[in-house]
């Protein structure tokens, strides 16, 4: 069978067998924050949160990443790859959502097949996915409206559904019902138990209060380009790029390179970047095509609900409502997307609502 | 009185006075705050209308500077030739110093600002409370008499509002705008200096020198550099950020402790004699991250030496604009 | 003092701090240049960068020495009232004053920058106070906590 039951006091077992073979990442309380970690002490982690404040691309695609190294001598260059990309690396405890932003960050980083990433892609490849299902989403959740569920198990390889005193384990890839073979100590689960997280599916599917038509922004956004509405979208906006840095679907990066010249030595890095800072479209010439607030504000809703359905037939968010509770200034996402939504086109004029 | 009482009379003469200068025609546009979609939050707004006044609040979650729109003047804030148009601008004393050090520093023209002053009795701590609240939703959060009561789906908390307000709001000692009526309507006053002892961070500087950098460090590891802090701050304002120079690059910008550690430091050098204790920085950081005491540091250097509080009025030069022979070297190395 | 510091870290007794000084073209630089021309003996433990004025040295420069890994850092000028540009040192000394408040206040050890004003016929002046700022840094060990880390 390939339903298993672990119980919540059994946690420090199943880390103390798979931090052999794995870099164990977990949820960890950063002085209030929850964020992904490499766990060094199974009673470190906490699987009662609501959703981590950091996002688990930090685990794949941290915030700052070296991308090769290099030392000089009189003569020469020597370039070092990176050494660490066969390691296998376990996400336990990934919520739903954010395991799907794996599968957009799959299109970001091998695009269109002409180009991979090779860092990002192998360190996916050995990367097994151990998720839990949302029991009590958040009111600034919405990924039913952007096709997901705090039950969705599609992106896993093995799913967790909290039932009080235990967990019901779920192989669902082939990757997972291997590990959750493997881990032979686990005890059955009953039919109770599978009922019981049905119903904990059900409920939770239903609690989700925030309902967005996204199908109807994605067509406005079309035509909108030049609408007046980013006026007032942008107007509250400061620019500071929290919605990107939290958001589990942002991937772009800037390229830096450090030098130890008293060593000889020196790296280039990738480190986060934002569309909503100034300098982000800044060319070389010293034009810059994004140079006012309003324009880089519709740029990230533009890329999230119009560039990301026409080039990969996907939408760019997941519906995780960490830009709501995020923002400094309150740039509530769903009240933008309501903007969007109530334009309407009155003969040749489009006025909103 | 109860600050729940307090609130209620800001808010009509918020909207009084709004109306007024918007009917006088005093003002084009209105900047102020509304209510926030999550709780523990507002949202800046901008008014055009009469009939929008009823929008402004005041709801001790109104921790953004609404200076801080002014310098880079916005878009929405400019008529169609780019000239400043006339602003009203809801202000709590720290918004109003923020004004007055913009018309020192020649980013704005006060004759283009009317001042919505008002006395302001506190921002509530955002970070202290969602600590303390922990892995739970937080639906609700209202002041009834002197609580701040936060509610739940199925709890309710409730916290002395004078514990739990921003550690700057608690030494504050300029709670409506330093203006005069030129300036500002509702309540404004004319300080010409302030007395502080500074005895909130004695303490902390009384420690070693290895027990202020454990401090600083803990405090601030978990920064994620997303830059929100100087983008809330009214008086950060440059077109290019040190951070963001690249010829040279002066700093890395990874999250490695040193990068973090001189992103502080310098964005504090910069502030100096120039800070407003908004507190602002300390609202927005999305992980949490007090500043109060840095920021408190910076009012103690400008006042003890060089007796200067920033943003009393439009004319005194700041300390760092200004320099004088008897400026006190007590800090230079001498022969011994 | 000096043994304990150096024992508690573990550093090498044959360790040198390096320390940095940024001296004013008209004053500093020449009173440094005074100092060698005399034989006076001073520490090798300077690097001298030459500026126009002390007003020139951004507090970037300090900070970026630090991180950099320089053990110390030394800005020299002309007295108050006789900079070469008039009052290029009365500005930077406001600038230092607040550099040197914030640096103690976040946990940096007050000896490692140090401001000081040498004129250019203060050769034995000079060496003193070179001499003092060597002593001090090397008490204070290597910089650790500042430098950036290579991981």
């Amino acid at each position: 069978m390939d339903q298993k039951i672990l119980k919540k006091d059994q946690i420090g077992k199943l880390y103390n067998e798979l931090v052999g073979e794995y870099d164990f990442y977990a949820p960890i309380n950063k002085k209030g924050n929850i964020a992904f970690e490499k766990i060094e002490n199974p009673e470190d982690i906490v699987l009662d949160y609501l959703n981590s404040k950091i996002p688990p691309k930090s685990v794949l695609f941290p915030q700052n990443e070296v991308l090769f190294e290099y030392t000089l001598d009189e003569k020469d260059v020597e370039i070092t790859d990176r050494q660490d990309l066969e390691q296998k690396i376990l996400i336990f405890g990934i919520r739903p959502c954010d395991a799907y932003s794996f599968e957009l960050f799959a299109n970001f980083f091998s695009f269109h097949g002409d180009w991979k990433d090779d860092i990002y892609l192998k360190k996916k490849e050995n990367t097994t996915l151990i998720g839990i299902g949302c029991n009590t989403p958040r009111t600034t959740c919405f990924c039913t409206s952007v096709n997901g569920n705090p039950f969705k198990k599609d992106n896993m390889d093995v799913f967790l559904t909290d039932l009080g005193d235990t967990y019901l384990v779920e192989g669902i890839s082939d990757k997972g019902k291997g590990m959750v073979q493997k881990l032979s100590w686990l005890s059955d689960a009953s039919k109770d138990d599978l009922k019981k997280a049905e119903e904990l599916a059900k409920i939770a599917e239903e609690s989700i209060t925030t309902k967005i038509d996204v199908d109807t922004v994605v067509k406005n956004l079309e035509t909108c380009f030049e609408h007046p509405v980013w006026d007032e979208i942008s107007e509250s906006c400061i620019g500071c790029g929290s919605c990107a840095y939290f958001c589990p679907t942002c991937t772009c990066f800037d390229v830096i390179d450090e030098t130890d010249h008293y060593n000889n030595r020196g790296r280039r890095i990738r480190i986060w970047d934002t569309c909503q800072s100034c300098l982000y479209t800044l060319e070389t010439s010293g034009h810059n095509p994004r140079d006012t607030k309003i324009q880089r504000c519709r740029n990230r809703i533009m890329h999230k609900f119009s560039y990301y359905p026409t080039n990969y037939d996907l939408l760019g968010c997941v519906g995780c409502g960490r830009c709501v509770y995020v923002c400094p200034a309150n740039n509530d996402l769903r009240v933008i997307l309501d903007k969007i939504n109530k334009i309407e086109e009155k003969e040749d004029e489009k006025v909103v609502a | 009185m109860g600050i729940e009482t307090d609130n209620k009379e800001i808010i009509s003469s918020i909207r009084e006075n709004a109306k007024w200068l918007l009917s006088e025609n005093q003002v084009d546009v209105i900047i102020g705050y509304s209510e926030g979609t999550v709780p523990l939050s507002s949202t800046p707004i901008i008014i055009r209308k009469e009939e929008d006044v009823d929008k402004l609040i005041w709801n001790n979650l109104c921790y953004i500077n609404l200076a801080r729109y002014l310098a880079p003047l916005m878009p929405q804030l400019c008529d169609s030739e780019g000239n400043s148009l006339k602003i009203g601008i809801v202000a709590k004393g720290c918004v109003g110093r923020a004004v007055n050090l913009l018309a020192v520093e020649k980013q704005v023209n006060l004759d283009n600002i009317k001042m919505i002053g008002f006395n302001c009795n506190g921002i509530v701590n955002r970070s202290k409370i969602d600590l303390e609240i922990g892995e739970k939703e937080i639906l609700d959060v209202s002041i009834s008499g002197d609580d701040i009561i936060v509610k739940g789906h199925d709890w309710e908390k409730k916290f002395p509002y004078d514990q739990y307000i921003n550690e700057l709001c608690k030494v504050c000692q300029i709670k409506s705008p330093s203006a005069t009526d030129a300036n500002c309507v509702g309540e404004c006053q004319e300080l010409e200096s302030i007395h502080d002892e500074f005895s909130d961070i004695a303490e902390f500087e009384s420690k070693s020198a290895d027990e202020k950098w454990a401090y600083i460090k803990d405090a601030l590891q978990v920064c994620t550099l997303c830059y929100s802090c100087r983008q809330a701050c009214p008086m950060c304002y440059c077109n290019l950020c040190f951070v963001d120079q690249n010829m040279p690059t002066w700093f890395g910008k990874t999250t490695q402790f040193t990068d973090i550690f001189t992103f502080h430091l310098i964005r504090a050098q910069h502030l100096a004699g120039r800070c407003v204790a908004c507190g602002a920085c300390s609202s927005v950081c999305p992980v949490g991250i007090d500043l109060n005491i840095i920021t408190r540091k910076l009012e103690k250097i400008a006042k003890e030496r060089f007796d200067y509080t920033s943003g009393l009025n439009a004319e005194t030069i700041p300390p760092m604009m200004d320099f004088k022979m008897e400026d006190e070297e007590e800090f230079m190395l001498e022969e011994d | 003092m000096t043994e304990t510091i150096l024992e508690e870290k573990k550093i090498d007794e044959k360790w040198e701090p390096k320390i940095i000084a940024f001296l004013c073209n008209w004053c500093s630089y020449a009173g440094a240049d005074l100092a060698g021309v005399s034989r006076i003996q001073y520490p090798p433990n300077i690097r001298i960068v030459r500026v126009p004025c002390s007003g020139r040295v951004n507090p970037y420069f300090i900070i970026k020495s630090l991180v950099d890994g320089w053990d110390g850092v030394v800005v020299s000028g002309c007295h108050p009232g006789d900079c070469h540009y008039i009052s290029g040192n009365l500005v930077a000394r406001r600038r230092f004053a607040i550099l040197k408040e914030l640096l103690e206040f976040f946990g940096i050890e007050p000896g490692r920058v140090n401001f000081m004003w040498a004129s250019a016929a203060e050769g034995e002046r000079f060496a003193v106070l070179i001499r003092k700022v060597t002593k001090i840094v090397k008490e204070l060990g290597p910089n650790t906590k500042f430098q950036k880390e290579w991981c």
